[in-house]
């Protein structure tokens, strides 16, 4: 029997629908339009230099966002408190290495902490049974205005960037989870989904396509 | 152009999902290639909404306070290792203290020691300059003292020329050199006759207002020359004149005048 078979996906289709609006928890507002994103990379500059007023700035501009991603993966309060801290220390030392052509300051974060987040599963020896939990855990969000992306874009942005990440075929978005979040390698996953490493290569890349065709024109 | 194989590795490499192994090799192609990182950059943004995704939590009020802390004191000290503690972390500036004086002690100590051996050094310099005075100036007495020996003996030297008193052999010529000093002299003459077997010439030493001492015999060869070395028979205070007789064989206590020869001056 398909491994793929074992697990219970309906938790995971169900987050692929937007529902609408509930409660919505007003985070700061959007720090990722075009003038944001300049503020973003000043900020950064001025971090760089040493202006610790910029990297409080800084910090409450995109402490939610990592610390969202750190909980994301680590589902465990106090880890993904010492990632966070150890993610900005990290930011403070190295903000100068940032370059504003390679993409935002936000996807530069996030992609600082889900690093440091994956190293300590790794360190910690949970990856094993994090990698069994992947799949199973709640990965998105179920309401758009959950999500950290209404923070960082609007509720509108948010809005689109939900529906293609939830419009993307199961087997892609759950090949791309399992690498985000789970930090789990390529032949990992296609251990884990007993799938031929071609597949899984060929979904992850048909899915981040789509999903950077869908979002390209958004600011 | 970045073919289908590159962009799996892209998207693979964006999601973390590459072994370490696969992503140092896909960096060192990713900094080749401008086309690449601007397609990895694009890529970039995809997992970055992704990460947006997620249920959004808010991080505990003071963790932000904590953090920021920690950013003041480091603000210099970014770059330093961590702090050891202990022993461990005095040890090494302690040893580097202790260095650091002997490295004083040492510095202090030769100083000290070449001053001393600059000091001996122009003492030694003076000595060497006075001991070549000393024997500079010994030298100088030597000579002085060598001249004031040969004036001194010159002194002592008596030499004489004694001429002929026989008006037919009025070539004969002596010379007498007499050291007052050793008591003794050198006589030399030519051209005096050769006397037959029972006669012989006998030489005296003339003191002023004393009587004449005997200074021995001798006899010259078939050319009439002869040198001899004598002495006289009485000590001599001042040598006065030299003076040659012909005497029996064996010489005479005293002079025969009238058989005189040679005389000096």
């Amino acid at each position: 029997m398909s491994l793929c078979a074992q697990f219970d996906f309906m938790p995971v289709l169900r987050f692929f629908t937007v529902e609408p609006a509930g409660d919505l928890v007003h985070l700061n507002k959007p720090v990722n339009s075009p003038e944001a994103q300049d503020q973003d990379a000043e900020l950064l500059r001025q971090i760089a230099g040493g202006d610790r007023t910029a990297f409080a700035e800084f910090y409450d501009r995109h402490s939610t966002l990592m610390f969202s991603v750190a909980s994301r993966i680590l589902n465990n309060p106090g880890d993904a408190e010492d990632v966070l801290q150890e993610t900005f220390l990290q930011i403070w030392e190295k903000a100068g290495k940032f370059d504003p052509a390679l993409g935002k300051a936000s996807s530069w974060a996030a992609t600082l902490v889900r690093n440091k987040a994956i190293d300590k599963i790794r360190a910690s020896q949970r990856r094993s049974r994090l990698a069994e939990e992947a799949g199973t855990a709640q990965a998105i969000a179920n309401d758009v205005a959950d999500t950290v992306n209404e923070n960082l874009h609007g509720p509108e942005q948010a809005r689109i960037i939900q529906t293609a990440i939830v419009e993307l075929p199961g087997e892609q978005r759950q090949a791309i989870e399992l690498a985000y979040f789970s930090g789990l390698t390529q032949d990992e996953i296609s251990k884990k989904l007993n799938t031929p490493l071609g597949t899984i290569k060929a979904r992850i890349r048909r899915g981040l396509l789509k999903l950077r065709d869908q979002l390209e024109g958004m600011p | 152009m970045i073919d289908e194989r590159m962009e799996e590795q892209a998207a693979l490499h964006v999601l973390g999902a590459l072994s370490p192994q696969e992503a140092y090799e896909f960096k060192k192609v990713l900094q080749a290639d401008p086309e690449l990182k601007a397609y990895v950059a694009r890529l970039s943004e995809a997992t970055g909404a992704l990460a947006g995704a997620v249920p959004a939590v808010e991080p505990p009020p003071q963790l932000r306070a904590k953090i920021l802390a920690q950013v003041a004191p480091k603000q210099k000290m970014v770059s330093l290792p961590a702090r050891k503690t202990g022993l461990a972390a005095w040890l090494p500036w302690s040893l580097a203290t202790c260095l650091a004086v002997l490295c004083l002690l040492l510095s202090v100590q030769n100083s000290r020691v070449k001053n001393a051996l600059a000091t001996q050094a122009q003492q030694i310099s003076s000595l060497n300059q006075l001991a070549q005075s000393l024997q500079s100036a010994t030298n100088d007495l030597q000579q002085t003292v060598l001249a004031l020996q040969e004036t001194n003996r010159l002194a002592g030297l008596r030499i004489a020329m004694l001429n002929s008193l026989l008006s037919d052999e009025p070539k004969a010529v002596a010379v007498s050199l007499w050291d007052n000093s050793k008591q003794e002299g050198v006589f030399e003459v030519q051209n005096l006759k050769p006397l037959p077997a029972d006669r012989d010439y006998q030489l005296w030493v003339l003191e002023n207002g004393t009587t004449p001492v005997d200074a021995g015999v001798f006899r010259v060869d078939q050319n009439g020359f002869v040198k001899i070395e004598f002495k006289a028979k009485l000590p001599i205070k001042i040598p006065g004149k030299f003076a040659v007789t012909e005497e029996v064989h064996g010489g005479v206590a005293s002079p025969t005048i009238k058989n005189m020869v040679l005389a000096s001056n």
